[in-house]
């Protein structure tokens, strides 16, 4: 790495002050001026070899970083997840309690805002400033840099409804961020599977089923049953929900107790969460045939993707989680406990997974309850409707989506509403969006009794219920983007 | 580089040294001058009177009796001096004969306000306090005899009006955090600029690894043994030679030389023991009442298991003396102390030798070094989950160990081994040409390395942090290279009624300082294993090297001996600075006006003795951290590859901060010199303040730092000393000092307000830091709180006034009582401990003081229970008012007779306790502790503003017996 080296003679007040004052200036082994900035400055970069080369690792780094918070930050809105102890904001819990203060977080954990910006701002540098005047750029680097200025876009645009894209800029509301994403997604294709489906995803909250579908398809004929993951490694950035989910210092992350059984998913801190996978193109077709009224379709394609979510890798794992909540009552922790979605749904054995150190067959890429032949039972279109989100739900557990899913968006930080002059409080992106439909408070994450178990810790209640059951919310309120 | 020239130098630079390890021959023809300095007013004998003879180089100090004998004082009429603090000097004319024995009998006014006093920090050249146009503090080696302590933060404790000096903890090796005239910046640490013999010195007040809020403090290190005097300027007019680097004010650390004489022997022998303040401990009864109920754990758990009784063992010897051409003082420490928590303790060796030769009778060269080697034995402490105190104050020990009970707990909390080793030089020396007897030249240098190396070692199984066992390394080495030159010109009128004096001079300095830390995780085997066993290692570098330099002119003009006018000026350059910002230009003005030498003055016979009163203006600077200034990129290894994201965004007119203060106030002795009042106000500007502004998220970028604020302190500074008593037999005085400080921000510059830490913030209108928490409201109008929001309590972390009493107490010749108490007020502080245990659904402040903890209420008006304590926030603050005892001097000097059959001149045996008594408005926490959990050894520019602690143990009460005995 080229160091900058400031000697005195780029400071000529100082060497003057120097000579002047101690006569000993001729000394260059004695001068004392010569400081070196041990990071690399502007000037270092304008001499490294392969810039565009150099610069893309940090980009895939900080699309890691992007994949964390948005794994911590969706699951822990939406009903996924609630939050216990003191690792992580318990506003999330309740999102319309959410302000840009409370996202104002930089870290990979609560810094969802910034990581979208930050990818996006250095991905844009890379294209923009770097490679056209870097004569060693490969046309596959560029490529890549625009697959993740389009993830940046993405994901910004899923969970928030607007965010400036420029210095001082106005608000670009998120359905522009979407097609700017699936701009430089187009210019990425060459990239691989990873761009088809997110164009297919992308094209998704277009809400675009001819668009949606050909990428959904042209994805899986890239590769039938693939999946790309975004890896991590245990010495710099390592899987953050992981810290969360299994180290569990401070009891952070909870299941809501119909999804134990897909709880913890990521075992070690250098697991891979999913970008992208075989599955959602099932999804998304099931979910266009769906709107367009094709119930046989869309049911071959939910068997599909349960198919193929159940045929996925999985992993042993000793769970000693005690499960508690905040005040250190227990959750549900015995497979001997039933739960049932909300009141009027059955009971299902099942869900709840043992958790008393023994070892456990783990999902770590997908997992599902349903299976493919109860889906060739339904026989109502909101039947299917909610096996579908009950399956987007469950097989992209801890993907970062749900709170999109459910129509949720977050505000933007409160440092670029304070430094931009032309975005106000109370504009579009500035608070929360929480749809009618989503209950109060943190009512999402809540199910009775609170906790099955006395005061010593024994079993004394097996069957919990879920206060909502979200997926039949949001086929009530037929959310889908192909409305 | 021209080789030649160098050469040159470096053999000028040689002779120099040749000439100083040559010193002259001593006069063949001498007398001998004996005498006694006695009180003027009372009779009283006076020890510890400095004796010297001008123009030889001779000198003695004063026995216990008064008396005094300077042996070899050549031949011819001889003025023989006496300075002795609290006294105004004098000099009478003797006239030495061949062989014989001159006798001279000194009988010593009192001086409350010691206006003959010389010092130099501040000026170009030594000049009377009389003549200065600003505050100065001095604190002298008698008074620092007489103090019980070890560095040189605890010696400011009270002793200086305009400081504020909070203690940081019990632990070892960590120290006080120091602030002169309130905060001036937000960005970075308030602590003064500290030179030892003219070296620029590490001030750093956290160089270790975090191991819980409290880290160790390079002022730790900075022993009281040996010190000759200590002179402090806090800003203002007085620091504005000291450039783009003082406005935090600067203290000057003199140490010791020897004087002519014989040789002198001096052993201190010191035992003690601390015992430790529980009154902010509250065990189990709180923290663990179930278990006390059912009985399976005492309600005195910790009192029995963890606090202990300290010990203190501390031997120091030194040797000084000297000729006419050469003192020396050379000296040697070793302490031992086992703290009041398990698995506290320090040791620390200290060598040091300081001389001066009289290379000619123009020439003077000085020269000192200092080696002190520490070690410390610490635990987790001031954090929430791996810290033995909190966890069992809170309730948590149980749940974050994992043990089946308080005795396992407390064997895993007490498992890790945090060990640090400090290695500390400090060399300085310099040479005076005095060419002719109105000008002088000056050159010095010197430099100052400190390297820490820290070891956490957590075994395996240490549930709290990394079960399969985690080794962290920290090192730190701090190398400051300090160079300055200077001369001045003296000239009077024959009539004496102008005097002028003019100086001109150069300072440079330079930094570097290097941190390397390392983590090494997943251990197979217990033991104590190396780093190249462990799973995983990782490591991080930082780096960071500046230098400042500046030239200054320094003018006074001293009119009929009582007017003095005074301008200056210092031009500052640094690598720090942006690149389109050259030279940093700080002016300085003042008046000083002995308007007690006028005729017109009333005195109202002995009433009124001296008055003097003074006005100045003076700028001082702040620098920025090195290398912000420039965009720069940061890269993090990250699945084998090294990954770039934009760090600094840069800026080319980064400046430092520059404070303008306008200060006036008087030094006046009332009532035949018993009453000295020493009285400052003083307004300080701060523009230009630097503030970490993010820039817009959009960007990608992260903070930088922008010259964009203002902020404002006011107050007053009183220091005052009553001689009540003062008969041959029997002295009694009392003093003490007070200040005041109106801190506000006075202009954000545009930049949005934000936190320094996560509950203290900067805003337009309010004080630097002020609380800004979560705060229960009503929001519907039914009288019951239902919602919350981050509100301002109106209180600010640090003490709107502060000050202290001291006493001092002489009976006969041999017993003398000395005490100092100390308060601040004015400040709220914040309690993370009680934070911690609501998570155990435990209310401290309820329990204790039955203070109920807001309660939620729904709209309909029905109880939700408690608020959470994030929404709560403003329920764990409490009033900061504090009042301690700090200390207590009891010495006894034993008859001449009896230490002579020991073979010794003196004997001095004493007693001291330190920290005996606290009062505070609240009851949970000390709030003198300052928790310093918001900063980080390599965060740079981190404001410490104290006033929030986890659970911390309080500086322990301290009881030392002791003996000196000199030859």
């Amino acid at each position: 790495m080229n160091k900058r080296s400031q000697r005195g003679s780029r400071r000529p007040v100082l060497g003057l002050l120097l000579i002047s004052t101690l006569g000993i200036g001729a000394c260059d082994f004695l001068d004392p001026t010569a400081v070196e900035n041990p990071q690399t400055t502007s000037e270092d970069l304008l001499n490294a070899k392969n810039p565009t080369t150099s610069l893309l690792p940090g980009l895939r780094a900080e699309f890691a970083r992007l994949m964390n918070t948005t794994a911590v930050v969706s699951e822990v809105v939406s009903d996924n997840y609630s939050i216990h102890g003191t690792g992580l904001f318990k506003e999330w819990d309740s999102p319309r309690r959410v302000t840009p203060s409370i996202m104002n977080g930089t870290g990979d954990a609560t810094g969802l805002y910034w990581h979208t910006q930050e990818l996006r701002a250095l991905a844009t540098f890379v294209i923009e400033d770097i490679a056209p005047n870097d004569a060693t750029a490969l046309a596959e680097e560029v490529a890549e840099a625009h697959y993740l200025r389009g993830m940046a876009l993405l994901i910004a645009s899923e969970n928030f409804s607007g965010a400036p894209l420029v210095e001082d800029g106005p608000l670009v509301p998120a359905a522009q961020m979407l097609d700017l994403a699936i701009e430089d997604l187009n210019a990425g294709a060459s990239f691989g599977v990873a761009t088809t489906a997110a164009l297919a995803r992308a094209y998704r909250w277009k809400g675009d089923r001819g668009a949606a579908t050909s990428a959904a398809q042209a994805a899986l004929g890239q590769d039938g049953d693939f999946v790309v993951l975004q890896e991590y490694d245990a010495v710099s950035i390592d899987n953050t929900p992981w810290a969360f989910l299994v180290n569990r210092a401070l009891q952070e992350m909870q299941p809501l107790p119909r999804l134990d059984f897909l709880d913890p998913k990521y075992l070690d801190r250098e697991q891979g969460i999913a970008v992208a996978k075989a599955e959602e193109m099932h999804l998304i077709l099931a979910e266009v045939a769906m709107a367009g009224g094709d119930m046989t379709s869309a049911k071959a394609a939910l068997r599909n993707a349960i198919t193929m979510a159940k045929s996925r890798g999985t992993a042993t794992f000793s769970d000693g989680d005690e499960r508690l909540n905040a005040d250190l009552t227990i959750r549900p922790r015995d497979a001997s406990i039933t739960v049932r979605a909300d009141a009027s749904s059955p009971y299902r054995a099942g869900l709840v997974r043992d958790r008393n150190g023994a070892s456990i067959t783990q999902n770590v890429i997908s997992g599902t309850s349903l299976d493919a032949d109860s889906v060739a039972a339904l026989t109502t279109a909101d039947e299917l409707w909610h096996a579908l989100h009950l399956a987007r739900q469950e097989i992209l557990f801890l993907e970062g989506r749900r709170m999109a899913d459910l129509g949720i968006r977050m505000p933007i930080m409160l440092d670029e509403i304070d430094a931009n002059g032309t975005i106000n409080t109370g504009d579009l992106g500035t608070n929360p969006v929480v749809p009618a439909y989503i209950p109060q408070d943190d009512e999402m994450d809540l199910y009775s009794p609170a906790s099955p178990y006395d005061d010593g810790g024994n079993l004394i209640e097996t069957q919990v219920t879920i206060q909502f059951d979200m997926n039949r919310v949001l086929t009530q309120n037929n959310v889908t983007p192909f409305n | 580089m021209d080789p030649k020239r160098c050469s040159n130098f470096l053999l000028a630079l040689g002779a120099a040294l040749a000439l100083g390890a040559a010193p002259v021959a001593v006069e063949a023809q001498t007398g001998t001058v004996v005498g006694q300095v006695v009180d003027a007013q009372s009779g009283r004998p006076l020890s510890d009177a400095q004796v010297s003879v001008p123009g030889t180089g001779r000198g003695s100090l004063s026995n216990s009796a008064g008396r005094f004998t300077i042996l070899n004082v050549p031949v011819g009429s001889r003025d023989v001096r006496i300075d002795l603090i609290g006294y105004s000097s004098q000099t009478q004319s003797v006239s030495v004969s061949a062989g014989q024995t001159a006798t001279v009998t000194f009988r010593m006014a009192q001086d409350a306000i010691a206006l003959e006093e010389l010092v130099v920090t501040g000026v170009g050249q030594e000049t009377e306090r009389r003549k200065l146009s600003t505050s100065v503090d001095v604190i002298s080696a008698e008074e620092i005899s007489q103090i019980p302590v070890t560095s040189v933060d605890q010696l400011l404790q009270g002793r200086v009006a305009g400081a504020t000096v909070n203690a940081q903890s019990a632990q070892a090796g960590t120290a006080s955090l120091i602030n002169f005239r309130g905060v001036s910046s937000v960005f970075g640490s308030q602590t003064p600029v500290i030179y030892v013999d003219g070296v620029r010195v590490d001030n750093s007040q956290a160089t270790a690894a975090g191991t819980g809020g409290e880290q160790s403090s390079a002022l730790a290190d900075l022993l009281t043994s040996d010190i000759e005097r200590v002179e402090i300027t806090k800003g203002g007019a007085a620091s504005t030679l000291y450039g783009s680097d003082a406005a935090t004010g600067v203290i000057q650390i003199f140490t010791k030389r020897g004087r002519p004489g014989e040789t002198r022997l001096t052993f201190r022998s010191e035992v003690g023991y601390d015992q430790p303040e529980l009154k902010y401990m509250f065990d189990t009864p709180i923290a663990f009442p179930d278990l006390v109920a059912d009985g399976s754990a005492s309600s005195t758990f910790m009192e029995d298991n963890f606090w202990r009784t300290g010990t203190s063992v501390n031997n120091y010897l030194s040797v000084s003396g000297g000729t006419d051409a050469m003192t020396y003082n050379v000296s040697g420490r070793i302490q031992n102390e086992e703290g009041v928590q398990p698995k506290n303790e320090s040791t620390i060796y200290a060598v040091r030798g300081g001389l001066q030769a009289n290379v000619s009778e123009k020439v003077t060269v000085n020269a000192s070094g200092n080696y002190t080697r520490s070690s410390y034995g610490r635990l987790f402490n001031g954090t929430a989950i791996a810290d033995p105190l909190t966890t069992f104050e809170v309730g948590d020990a149980l749940f974050f160990s994992g043990a089946d009970d308080l005795d396992e707990a407390l064997d895993v909390f007490l498992s890790p081994d945090i060990n640090e080793f400090v290695n500390r030089f400090i060399f300085g020396g310099n040479v005076t040409w005095q060419i002719t007897p109105s000008w002088f030249a000056k050159m010095g240098t010197g430099l100052d390395y400190r390297g820490n190396q820290q070891r956490i070692l957590e075994p395996i199984g240490f549930t709290p942090g990394e079960p399969t066992g985690q080794l962290t390394r920290f090192d730190r080495t701090f190398t400051s290279f300090t160079i300055d030159a200077a001369t001045g010109y003296s000239w009077s009128s024959e009539d004496g009624n102008i005097g002028n004096d003019i100086a001109i001079g150069g300072q440079g300095y330079r930094e570097d300082l290097s941190i390397i830390s390392s983590t090494g995780t997943g251990f197979a085997l217990p033991g104590a294993p190396d780093f190249d066993q462990a799973a995983d290692i990782t490591s991080a570098e930082f780096n960071r090297e500046v230098f400042s330099g500046g030239v200054y002119v320094d003018e006074t003009l001293d009119l009929w001996n009582r007017l003095t006018l005074s301008a200056g000026v210092r031009f500052d350059g640094s690598t720090a600075f942006g690149d389109e910002v050259n030279v940093e230009t700080y002016p300085k003005a003042g008046v000083a006006y002995l308007i007690s030498n006028e005729d017109f003055f009333p005195t109202f016979g002995t009433v009124v003795n001296q008055f003097k009163l003074r006005a100045a203006y003076g700028e001082t600077g702040k620098p920025p951290s090195p290398f912000t200034k420039d965009r720069s990129f940061n890269a993090v290894s990250f699945r084998g590859e090294s990954a770039p994201r934009f760090s600094n965004p840069g800026n080319e007119d980064l400046r430092p901060e520059r404070t303008s203060t306008v200060e006036a106030g008087f030094d006046a002795s009332f009532l035949n010199n018993r009453l000295g009042i020493d009285f400052t106000y003083f307004d300080a500007t701060t523009t230009d303040a630097l503030f970490f502004v993010p820039e817009q998220p959009v960007t990608g970028q992260g903070t930088q730092l922008r010259n964009l604020g203002e902020i404002s302190n006011k107050g007053i500074e009183l220091a005052w000393s009553l001689q009540l008593l003062n008969r041959s037999d029997f002295a009694w005085s009392v003093g003490g000092t007070y200040q005041t400080v109106d801190n506000e921000v006075t202009d954000m510059g545009g930049a949005a307000d934000f936190n320094v830490t996560a509950q203290k913030r900067v805003t337009e209108g309010r004080p630097v830091g002020a609380w800004y928490v979560g705060t229960p409201f009503d929001s519907n109008g039914d009288g019951l709180d239902d919602d919350s929001e981050l509100r301002f309590t109106g209180g600010q972390p640090t003490p709107t006034s502060s000050g202290s009493f001291n006493t001092n107490v002489r009976i006969g010749q041999s017993w003398s009582i000395s005490s100092l108490a100390d308060f601040a007020r004015g400040h709220q502080v914040f309690d993370w401990g009680s934070v911690w245990s609501t998570f155990n659904g435990i209310y401290r402040r309820e329990e204790l003081e039955g203070v109920t903890f807001p309660v939620r209420h729904r709209l309909d008006g029905t109880e939700a229970g408690k608020f959470s304590q994030s929404a709560a926030r403003a329920a764990f603050i409490y009033d900061g008012d504090w009042f301690k005892w700090r200390e207590v001097s009891v010495r006894y000097e034993v008859p001449e007779r009896m230490a002579n059959t020991l073979k010794a001149n003196r004997g001095t045996l004493y007693v001291s306790g330190r920290n005996l008594w606290i009062w505070s408005a609240n009851g949970l926490i000390d709030p003198e502790l300052n928790g310093l959990s918001s900063t980080g050894a390599a965060s740079l520019g981190s404001l410490s503003l104290g006033g929030e602690s986890s659970i911390t143990a309080s500086v322990p009460r301290r009881f030392r017996f002791g003996v000196e005995l000199v030859f």
